[in-house]
């Protein structure tokens, strides 16, 4: 599947689930399309983390079709998480390895064997200082580890990128740096969802903005403009609608 | 409250909630209850069947009818150790040495029979024995509960929280000692209380059982100020554990079995055929009573002759050749006690040179202090031969002399039909020969012998308690 | 760069894992060359006795030469017996540390000559040496630990366990490259050394393969173990207390309790009642008529019957029957002896099937042939050579042909 190509690469449709007696998403209905950024604003216990886990075929909807670039995670992991590119909270990778071997590996790992250069190349486009590529991850700050992660995203070529609350930990100038970087890899065709509670952060990259409460979708906005969103009026419906419940 | 009290409660309070921890103590007082009572009985079967068989050789032996008294020195006797009290407690070496000895003239026999060579490969896994209990299990039970009671708090960052309310890390790591040690005191107790039973009879040895009481509570202490130790020098939990479980493995494990081959390739030991050979060629040296000419055989005639006044054998009041057998045991025996001492001086090098690992390994400090106070060591062994020996010699002497005496020479030569009965001697003779009795070591001789493994594991606490110090330091300054 | 090249990376700089292998690996280096050490020390001592044991013998054959005594020969010669080790020896030296290899008989009662020991320190026996077995045994086991405990828990508890499933295609393989990887370092670790010393010690190509086929399946036992703990998805911790319990109790605590058990199943009739009994029945000739004693003989062995009957003066034929009816007479002990041990020892295989650390160290002894079954099998040895001895001096005693100087060299030769 061609990056460029347009259409509908994540579609959640009538989810529900639950884990025993106790129902998590009711409901859920939503999609992102290529080249489209999602973001999925939820308070705690909202269903943000089980919606990424429904999508990563960690969880198995009892009724309702999940769909990733065509292809159903709970029947077909393997085949779903190829198209995916997934951005955990704390980027966790080998403490012990370099950046550089780091995404060799981890490119290894999902069948893919990029060249020296084209690694260089992606922690270019990441931004990732020069300095670092050699150095053990060991020390670096969670910044660093997830223009990693997204280098590795990148090279990985796929047309869903995943980010799980992105913006949590990095400081203002570093959130700034990692929405311009989530944005030129939507504009190259992925389509991209995050799960976050930064209101703020979502306003500033987000395509269109969904409002998570108690497993379904309560509110959706999208971006209009040159101001793309009214944050005062974005706050207060997640101050009403999302915190509050 | 102090703070150190009050942290002590605080871990004890979390050890009884875990279960796990919980079953794994329950689990260890039952292992040691079931291997003071396997241990207890083990050793007084052995000790009814040795006595058994000691009575069943005595009265052998004086039911043996007249004879000519060098049959009896051929007949010989059966002698078996005796086990000490303390040995239900820590066997030692009793299974590796052989436990009855057949002692006869001119030859000096090996103990025989140990148990290592009548039981399956399984004798060599270790023994189940209160000792090995609390030597080789008892400290992994400590390292178990104790690998995280500081690496937790630090891991959890309750460490930090403490230290800024006021707390200091020498108070937390003293808190954290005491409940383990309390742990210890506990895990020991059932031992000793079994200890206590197993040896503490009217006329038991109470420097030895004093001694051993606190080799073990001091190795026990050890083991819980390297787990707090480790504990405090180690960022999280997992490697603490894994660092203290390494160190285990190595301290009680490894360097045990290294030490042994150490020290048997430092001091060789020579075979019992080279030794037998070189006592044979010593004596041929000696003298030769085959040779009719022999120097030294003849120096002797001729001394004994001048003695008693007389120019011929013949002419003797006593038998001439129960004085060559007084003779001839006096060269053979000397030159036994020779070579057994210079085994055992190389045995002893052997053995002094395991030791020495002692300062490496606290265990085998403990297991030197154990052993020795038990009377259950390799010195143990040799107070029995030694005293095997003594007795044998007494014993063969008496019957050269009664050879010497109530046999005449012209008797003793003949060759006539009616010769072999005129040899022989009353029955009643063999009841003037006591039976032997070992003499086990004083209390006072145990006690002695045990004092350098306590002072190697003394040692090992206060250079342990020390290190608290500077670790406590390090952690008052760590800062996660 | 391939997955497997990857991996390695990834393993090797993780401080502990390299740390671990290269322990392993040096304490496998040390404990063959330990055990070489030793073996090539037992054989160098069977190598030095033999010129002894020749100068002791021609020292006796000087005197016996005068009177031509073929019963002096017999009562005086000692003959050296040896238990030459298998070329496997090394690896695991089994009983060699406390039983005899070497052992000196005379053609007189055997079942008081067959029991004795060597002179041995046995504070240096009891904890057991250091061989190659041992560093299987007992060690190889906490290394499967180290190596194994965190194979998942700790990618999860390093957060990574989702991103390694979310990449695709890795799934099961992921894990059996890392099983693969940790175990097949840990073999070759063990298995170097281990064949290198089998090769200088010119051990068979089909025993070495037996013995680390051994080592992989006993690797594979605890790996096993260790992935089927894993499976609970407890923490690292958790996983590393519980499987080192549990090693605790596979290897220390049940073989002990085993011991004791069988030891109490299987009483052996104390050798020492064979000792006590021979040795009645053998100085009892003294007191009955000599007669009664060599018809017990001739009954067992008709070939010497024709012998000229006794005199009043004594003879060495009579001597030695004796000594050969004190030792048919406890045969029936001996028998039952033998039977107990055997029976001890087979109890203990049989545990070996339940308990691994048995196992593996009951067939590396077996396999090395220093086990109680190579004890036994040295003692036939020994009782066969006595036999051939004891026909030896017959053929001159009981046919009164002169023993001369030349005849000590037709005895028997023992072969180790």
């Amino acid at each position: 599947m061609s990056l460029t190509a347009t259409g509908q690469r994540i579609l959640l449709s009538d989810v529900n689930l639950s884990y025993g007696n106790h129902p998590v998403l009711r409901g859920l209905s939503l999609h992102v399309d290529a080249g489209e950024i999602y973001a999925l604003l939820g308070g705690n216990g909202a269903g943000k983390s089980t919606t990424m886990s429904a999508l990563l075929g960690f969880a198995r909807p009892d009724s309702g079709t999940v769909l990733v670039a065509g292809h159903d995670p709970a029947a077909a992991p393997d085949k779903a998480r190829e198209q995916i590119a997934y951005v955990p909270e704390n980027v966790a990778l080998y403490e012990h390895l370099t950046a550089r071997e780091n995404a060799a590996y981890l490119l290894a790992l999902a069948g893919r064997q990029p060249t020296g250069d084209a690694i260089d190349g992606a922690f270019e486009a990441t931004g990732l200082q020069n300095a670092a590529w050699d150095k053990r991850l060991g020390g670096f700050s969670k910044g660093m580890r997830q223009k990693v992660a997204i280098a590795i995203a990148l090279l990985r070529e796929v047309p869903v990128l995943l980010l799980d609350e992105p913006s949590s930990g990095l400081d203002p100038r570093a959130t700034a740096d990692f929405n311009r970087l989530v944005h030129d890899v939507a504009r190259k065709g992925a389509a991209v969802l995050m799960v976050t509670h930064d209101l703020l952060s979502a306003a500033d990259i987000a395509d269109r903005i969904g409002f998570l409460e108690s497993g379904r979708i309560v509110d959706e906005a999208s971006a209009q403009g040159e101001e793309r969103f009214d944050v005062r009026e974005l706050h207060r419906k997640f101050a009403r609608e999302v915190v509050a419940a | 409250m102090s703070a150190v009290s009050l942290i002590a409660r605080d871990e004890l309070r979390l050890m009884r909630r875990n279960r796990v921890a919980v079953i794994a103590f329950a689990l260890l007082v039952l292992l040691t209850l079931a291997a003071a009572l396997i241990s207890w009985s083990h050793q007084r079967s052995i000790a009814e069947t040795r006595a058994r068989f000691q009575a069943q050789a005595s009265e052998a032996f004086e039911a043996q009818p007249d004879r000519h008294p060098h049959r009896m020195v051929h007949y010989g006797n059966f002698i078996f150790r005796p086990l000490g009290p303390l040995a239900a407690f820590d066997p030692g070496v009793d299974a590796f040495t052989g436990n009855s000895m057949f002692l006869e003239g001119h030859r000096q026999n090996s103990a025989n029979f140990g148990d290592v060579r009548q039981s399956s490969l399984l004798v060599r896994f270790g023994q189940l024995t209160p000792a090995f209990v609390l030597q080789v299990i008892a400290p992994l039970l400590l390292i178990f509960l104790g690998y995280g009671a500081v690496a937790r708090e630090r891991e959890r960052g309750t460490l930090r929280q403490m230290l800024a309310q006021g707390v200091s890390a020498r108070a937390l790591i003293l808190g954290k000692l005491l409940a383990l040690a309390l742990v210890a005191a506990l895990v020991g107790q059932p031992a000793m209380i079994a200890f206590l039973l197993i040896a503490g009879q009217p006329g038991a040895l109470a420097g030895p059982m004093l001694v051993i009481a606190l080799g073990y509570a001091a190795y026990l202490a050890l083991w819980a100020i390297i787990t707090i130790l480790v504990s405090a020098l180690v960022r999280r939990g997992r490697d603490a554990l894994l660092a203290l479980l390494a160190l285990w493995a190595v301290l009680v494990i490894l360097v045990p079995r290294v030490a042994p081959d150490v020290a048997s390739q430092a001091h060789a030991l020579p075979t019992r055929l080279e030794t037998d050979i070189a006592i044979a060629h010593d004596l041929h040296k000696l003298g030769d009573s085959h040779n009719p000419n022999d120097p030294f055989f003849t120096a002797f005639k001729e001394r004994t002759l001048r003695q008693y006044g007389v120019t011929r054998i013949e002419d003797l009041p006593v038998n001439y050749k129960g004085l060559l057998a007084v003779e001839g045991e006096k060269l053979t025996s000397r030159l036994f006690d020779d070579y057994a001492n210079r085994s055992f001086a190389v045995q002893r090098a052997q053995s002094g040179l395991n030791d020495g690992f002692g300062v490496v390994s606290p265990a085998i400090a403990l297991r030197r202090l154990s052993m020795a106070a038990a009377g259950t060591d390799l010195e143990g062994h040799r107070r029995f031969l030694t005293q095997a020996e003594a007795y044998r010699y007494d014993m063969v002497q008496r019957l050269n002399r009664l050879q010497a005496d109530a046999v005449s020479y012209a008797n003793d030569t003949a060759s006539d039909a009616g010769a072999d009965q005129r040899k022989r001697i009353s029955a009643g003779h063999w009841h003037e020969i006591p039976p032997f009795r070992f003499k086990s070591a004083d209390a006072a001789d145990l006690v002695k012998a045990s004092v350098p493994g306590l002072g190697l594991l003394l040692g090992w606490l206060i250079l342990a308690g020390l290190a608290l110090l500077p670790v406590a330091r390090h952690l008052q300054k760590a800062r996660s | 760069m391939t997955l497997i090249a990857h991996e390695l990376r990834l393993l090797l700089r993780s401080r502990m894992a390299a740390l671990a292998l290269l322990l392993v690996a040096l304490l496998s280096c040390a404990a063959v060359v330990a055990g070489m050490a030793e073996i090539d020390r037992q054989r160098d001592v069977i190598a030095r006795i033999q010129p002894k044991q020749a100068q002791d013998i021609a020292s006796i054959a000087q005197w016996v030469d005068k009177e031509k005594d073929a019963g002096s020969a017999a009562y005086y010669s000692f003959h050296a017996t040896w238990d030459t080790p298998a070329p496997l020896a090394f690896a695991a030296l089994g009983l060699r540390d406390v039983a005899p290899y070497i052992l000196r008989v005379r053609a007189l009662g055997l079942e008081a000559q067959l029991y004795d020991g060597e002179a041995f320190n046995p504070e240096l026996a009891l904890p057991g040496r250091f061989d190659f077995a041992f560093v299987l045994v007992y060690l190889t086991p906490l290394f499967v630990i180290a190596l194994f405990h965190d194979l998942v828990s700790g990618e999860r508890e390093a957060a990574r366990l989702r991103m390694l499933d979310a990449l695709a295609g890795s799934g099961r393989h992921l894990w059996a490259r890392r099983v693969g990887l940790r175990g097949g370092l840990l073999f070759l670790a063990l298995a170097l050394p281990l064949s290198i010393g089998a090769i200088l010690s010119h051990v068979p190509v089909g025993q070495l393969l037996a013995v680390l086929g051994l080592v992989a399946l006993y690797l594979a036992f605890w790996i096993g173990v260790t992935l089927l703990i894993g499976r609970m998805r407890w923490s690292s911790v958790a996983n590393a207390a519980t499987l080192a319990g549990l090693w605790l109790v596979l290897t220390l605590v049940l073989p002990t309790i085993a011991h004791v058990a069988i030891n109490r199943v299987i009483p052996v009739g104390q050798g020492v009642e064979i000792s006590l009994a021979q040795r009645e029945a053998v100085n009892r000739a003294w007191d009955i008529p000599r007669e009664d004693t060599m018809r017990a003989f001739y009954a067992n062995h008709p070939e010497w019957k024709d012998s000229p009957p006794l005199t009043a003066a004594f003879h060495y034929k009579w001597y030695l029957a004796f000594h050969q009816v004190g030792d048919e007479s406890v045969a029936k002990k001996v028998a039952d002896y033998r039977n107990a041990i055997e029976s001890r020892d087979a109890a203990a295989h049989a545990i070996g099937w339940l308990l691994p650390s048995v196992g593996v160290q009951s067939l590396l002894t077996r396999l090395a042939d220093t086990d109680m079954q190579a004890q036994l099998a040295y003692q036939d040895r020994i009782r066969a050579f006595h036999k051939r001895l004891r026909n030896f001096y017959y053929g001159y005693l009981f046919t009164d042909k002169p023993f001369g100087k030349a005849d000590f060299d037709k005895a028997p030769k023992f072969e180790g």
